[in-house]
């Protein structure tokens, strides 16, 4: 047994070879959208909420997604923020839902572009991209 | 259909829900949905809330374990292959299934989950033997530092074939019943694929969001998420999942794990009666 154990490492794989290198900074980008996705989504959240409360005194904001894609729900939320009703406590729950459900989409997204032309991993390109494509498919149900 | 809720009193439910979830170790979601029926939200639209909020906690969680650099980023993406396509086939199941199908579905899950956590998984010194050619050519290995051990651990995959046939089953369940289905999961990765244990629950864990995703889509495409109601169920969730999971890596009784295991048991028994009209509505 050693009895002085050596400090954690900073880096948890010291990188050896390609592969390796290639594998960490794709974890890192992962970790990073996913914990950016998240965070976002939930101050949206709350702000909504907050505003909810903040117009109305009480939080009674209750309604239905309907009859939308999740591609147009998106867009027109962005869109609502050019309009007159900027600060409606709609647009920032909306949002906070559109975040979210963007966060692993996305992290699907940019791993089939990191497969590709960082890695350079056909098999993964594939994989990663046939679950981008169904992806889109089902957000694009409506 | 009374959809007029308190989102205060949702919110309280659901940061008991994150914390029991956590608490558990068996996900947010298994508590949730019950919870929510028990306050008046008619099933399918438990399912739909759900299922948006799943997305929230796997993709935290899944941030932190990612970056510790414990989940296998290859075998979670292979694997998504198929909880995708199960997920939004559960989905369309569940759009189309009655009231009571899915109270039984869900306590049959519920109990079958909570067995689970009894089955102690293989564990095995050796995960770095040779594998078969299937999952040696998806490469399907990896390696990770195991500090409570103090040494890296290289590991190999193995029937890779057989994984992701059983990732479409649990996909399924996923997007079938609003959760995470993270038991059926880790035991699939487990059992079927061979992996150390920690493997299996991060990268599980990283599936989990994005079948998610996969569930949601079809849950807002039918019009079951109401945003008002599922924004106050994320910000409960969230927190109490984390709140949970903190609490239990320091809790060294484990008398309150047990107590809260007992809860979900009979939570799943109570979800069996209602399904065949015994108790409540």
């Amino acid at each position: 047994m050693n009895a002085s154990s050596p400090p954690r490492p900073q880096n948890l794989h010291a990188p050896t070879d390609k592969e390796e290198v290639d594998e960490r900074r794709m974890e890192l980008m992962v970790s990073y959208l996913l914990l950016a996705g998240v965070v976002l989504s939930i101050a949206s959240l709350l702000l909504g909420l907050v505003l909810d409360w903040v117009h109305h005194g009480t939080l009674r904001l209750v309604y239905l997604i309907k009859g939308v894609n999740y591609f147009q729900f998106f867009v027109h939320d962005i869109a609502a923020f050019a309009g007159p009703h900027v600060w409606a406590s709609r647009t920032f729950v909306n949002l906070g839902i559109a975040l979210l459900m963007f966060t692993p989409f996305f992290r699907v997204v940019a791993s089939v572009v990191f497969f590709a032309l960082e890695e350079r991993n056909i098999k993964y390109t594939f994989f990663t991209f046939f679950v981008a494509a169904v992806l889109s498919y089902s957000l694009f149900l409506r | 259909m009374s959809l007029v809720h308190s989102p205060v009193l949702m919110f309280l439910v659901s940061i008991i829900a994150g914390f029991i979830g956590a608490m558990s170790g068996m996900g947010g979601g298994i508590v949730l949905i019950p919870a929510l029926t028990l306050v008046g939200i008619p099933i399918k639209h438990a399912i739909a809330i759900s299922i948006v909020s799943v997305i929230a906690t796997s993709s935290g969680a899944a941030s932190a374990y990612v970056r510790d650099g414990v989940t296998n980023l290859k075998i979670g993406m292979f694997l998504e292959m198929f909880t995708i396509v199960g997920a939004i086939v559960g989905a369309a199941v569940t759009i189309a299934s009655g009231d009571a199908f899915l109270f039984i579905a869900f306590g049959l899950v519920l109990l079958f989950s909570w067995g689970t956590l009894f089955v102690r998984k293989h564990s095995d010194d050796h995960y770095d033997r040779p594998s078969d050619r299937i999952t040696e050519w998806l490469e399907h290995h990896g390696s990770y530092h195991d500090y409570a051990a103090g040494k890296t651990i290289t590991y190999r995959g193995r029937r890779a074939w057989l994984g992701g046939p059983c990732m479409f089953g649990a996909g399924f369940i996923a997007g079938l019943l609003g959760i995470g289905a993270g038991a059926l999961k880790v035991l699939i990765l487990d059992l079927a694929m061979g992996l150390p244990p920690k493997v299996s629950t991060t990268t599980s864990n990283l599936i989990i969001g994005v079948t998610a995703l996969a569930g949601t889509s079809v849950y807002i495409a039918a019009g079951y998420v109401d945003p008002g109601l599922a924004a106050p169920v994320i910000l409960g969730v969230v927190p109490g999942a984390l709140i949970g999971t903190r609490l239990l890596r320091r809790l060294s009784n484990l008398a309150i794990r047990n107590f809260f295991l007992v809860v979900l048991f009979l939570l799943g028994i109570e979800m069996l009666l209602r399904g065949f009209g015994l108790f409540g509505g």
